[in-house]
């Protein structure tokens, strides 16, 4: 092409912006229509099933007159179609509709769902940087005996339920060695009282994601290396490690955020168990209340909530993986 | 084959535990929380007095019956569908959108909701949520592994041959991918196993007087310090699970997805 030899037209800059603006507003109109169908998936199996949050929350001597008096309260003896209109149109205001109790889901989040998104990041962000970490260890010398070690060791906690982590970690750490508190006590603001209070559930979480990540990373790793221009590298005699950092890592970046984007839903999803355990003033001793009342609208409003934060750690994946690729052209 | 014998050995061990137990599980042996080795209760006494090692040994069939019907429902449903979503490019772009919804639904909460908005559905609703909740990636894997068979020679020609797609996901395509089907319920079995036990724990599924090592981690934890044996018999008992039958999985499927 001409253009690449003489100075790009005036126009030229602003037109690649443009470009990039519109991709990304085209990333962005894809997550937002995955997350609205999850929305409407979650209102429809809610309809689908039979029972309703006014017949879940009667008491006893309510005869039917109460319970049609609570669903028109409510709102549940709308038309399907209305309720969910209304549900959706008051989303993105944050209205996530009212609990079977009738209190607005919102006010009962607001609370409990901080402490839930500050151990799951916290959780996210130890993944990452361990996962990476021993990746890049076990990928530095293919075959050694850290790699192998690292391997096995990711591979044998990949599969563990959170809560049972939580368990051994409570014996050993707090009750046996007594280092750290194994209980959550919140302070006068709602949220855990100590950083001390953070680290079990934050381990507990982590752990299985950094032997699921750790894998990745070794893999992509690992993929990378076959790579022409890695071989390269490596004839010209570049220390392993700037190999690792200028020429594997970027390549592999896409495969790895995908990895931490599905542990981004387990990480929240085993927050429910985990946060049981630890007596953790989050969104799980919320659920376990709303469990025992049979309170859909409040587990719809954590799900939609949910889906939301995983489709912002989506988005960052999407935008790693464009950057990517545009190292790569 | 080594590496699928500890899996094999622990599943036998859970299913035929009850044979085993020296006790019954509903009746208080020793004290609550009695110690390790006291009144016969060799692992002690549980929040009721009721004897450990009894509990422990009835407390895995469930567990393990139900990821068994989980995963070889998903699995099934997955060779079917997988197959035709290679066969039929429409249904394979709306299971690729499905499993991209279902990203964002982690299955705990997923199988929170189901459970709740269908209080009577007992074991039936959290088995429909965990296969559902399970298919979309399950589908997926089986429509990446079916394309190099469904582009071979003798499939389009069946194709071209005006075959049935029932006739060609049965007969002509799933027969050659056996070790695929066997690599996916191995993974499978390893979600199920963490799905049906987490729920477990939050007390969706088996309900007290049941003996279910996830129900005891919950029920016992308060008299952890008095008689630790009453939590962390059930918690070894689920990581070996989890962990050994993950050996066996990932023996069984060299290059693995994520489940």
């Amino acid at each position: 092409m001409a253009g690449t030899l003489t100075t790009p037209p005036p126009g030229a800059l602003t037109r690649r912006s443009a470009a990039l603006l519109a991709s990304a507003a085209a990333l962005l109109a894809r997550r937002i229509a995955l997350l609205t169908a999850l929305l409407a998936l979650v209102f429809a199996v809610v309809e689908a099933l039979p029972g309703d949050a006014a017949d879940a929350t009667s008491e006893r001597g309510d005869d039917a007159g109460d319970v049609a008096r609570r669903r028109a309260l409510l709102g549940l003896d709308q038309p399907v179609a209305v309720r969910f209109l209304r549900w959706m149109a008051g989303l993105p205001t944050g209205d996530l509709g009212m609990s079977a109790r009738g209190e607005p889901v919102w006010r009962l989040l607001s609370g409990p769902l901080p402490n839930t998104l500050l151990l799951g990041g916290l959780a996210l962000a130890l993944t990452v940087l361990a996962a990476l970490g021993l990746g890049c260890r076990a990928a530095l010398r293919p075959g050694s005996t850290t790699d192998r070690v690292i391997s096995a060791s990711a591979t044998a906690v990949l599969a563990l339920p959170e809560f049972v982590i939580a368990v051994a970690l409570v014996l050993v750490l707090a009750l046996w060695a007594g280092v750290l508190p194994a209980a959550t006590t919140a302070g006068p603001d709602g949220a855990p009282a100590s950083w001390t209070m953070l680290v079990l559930p934050v381990l507990a979480l982590a752990i299985p994601q950094i032997g699921w990540n750790a894998r990745i990373v070794r893999g992509a790793l690992a993929d990378e290396a076959k790579a022409p221009h890695v071989a390269a590298a490596v004839l010209d005699g570049l220390p392993p490690r700037r190999i690792l950092t200028h020429h594997l890592l970027p390549g592999a970046l896409p495969a790895v955020a995908a990895g931490v984007a599905t542990s981004t839903g387990m990480l929240l999803g085993g927050a429910v168990a985990v946060e049981t355990i630890f007596n953790y003033p989050g969104v799980g001793a919320l659920l376990a209340g709303a469990v025992a009342d049979r309170d859909t609208p409040v587990i719809a409003g954590v799900v939609a909530l949910t889906g939301a934060a995983i489709t912002c750690v989506l988005l960052a994946a999407d935008a790693i993986r464009a950057w990517a690729a545009g190292i790569r052209r | 084959m080594r590496r699928l014998l500890p899996a094999l050995a622990l599943l036998l061990l859970a299913v035929a535990g009850p044979l085993l137990a020296p006790h019954p599980i509903d009746q208080p042996v020793t004290l609550p929380y009695g110690p390790a080795g006291t009144d016969g209760a060799l692992l002690g006494g549980d929040q009721l007095g009721r004897d450990v090692l009894s509990r422990l040994l009835h407390g895995g069939r469930d567990l393990v019956l139900s990821s068994l019907a989980v995963a070889a429902l998903v699995t099934a449903v997955a060779a079917v569908l997988g197959v035709a979503a290679a066969l039929k490019p429409a249904l394979g772009r709306f299971v690729e959108r499905a499993a991209e919804v279902f990203m964002l639904l982690p299955a705990v909460l997923g199988i929170l909701l189901v459970t709740l908005s269908w209080p009577d559905g007992g074991r039936l609703a959290l088995m429909t949520a965990a296969t559902a909740l399970g298919a979309p990636y399950a589908v997926r894997f089986m429509t990446a592994a079916a394309a190099p068979v469904v582009s071979t020679g003798y499939v389009e020609a069946a194709v071209a041959g005006g075959e049935r797609t029932w006739h060609l996901v049965l007969r002509d395509v799933l027969p050659n991918l056996r070790s695929t089907v066997l690599a996916l319920f191995g993974l499978r079995f390893v979600a199920a196993v963490y799905v049906v036990a987490t729920a477990a724990f939050l007390q969706i599924g088996p309900q007290p007087p049941a003996a279910d090592w996830a129900l005891m981690i919950r029920e016992n934890g308060p008299g952890i310090i008095l008689n630790p044996w009453a939590v962390l018999a059930p918690s070894i008992a689920v990581g070996l699970l989890a962990m050994t039958v993950n050996l066996a999985a990932h023996a069984l499927a060299p290059k693995v997805d994520r489940t």
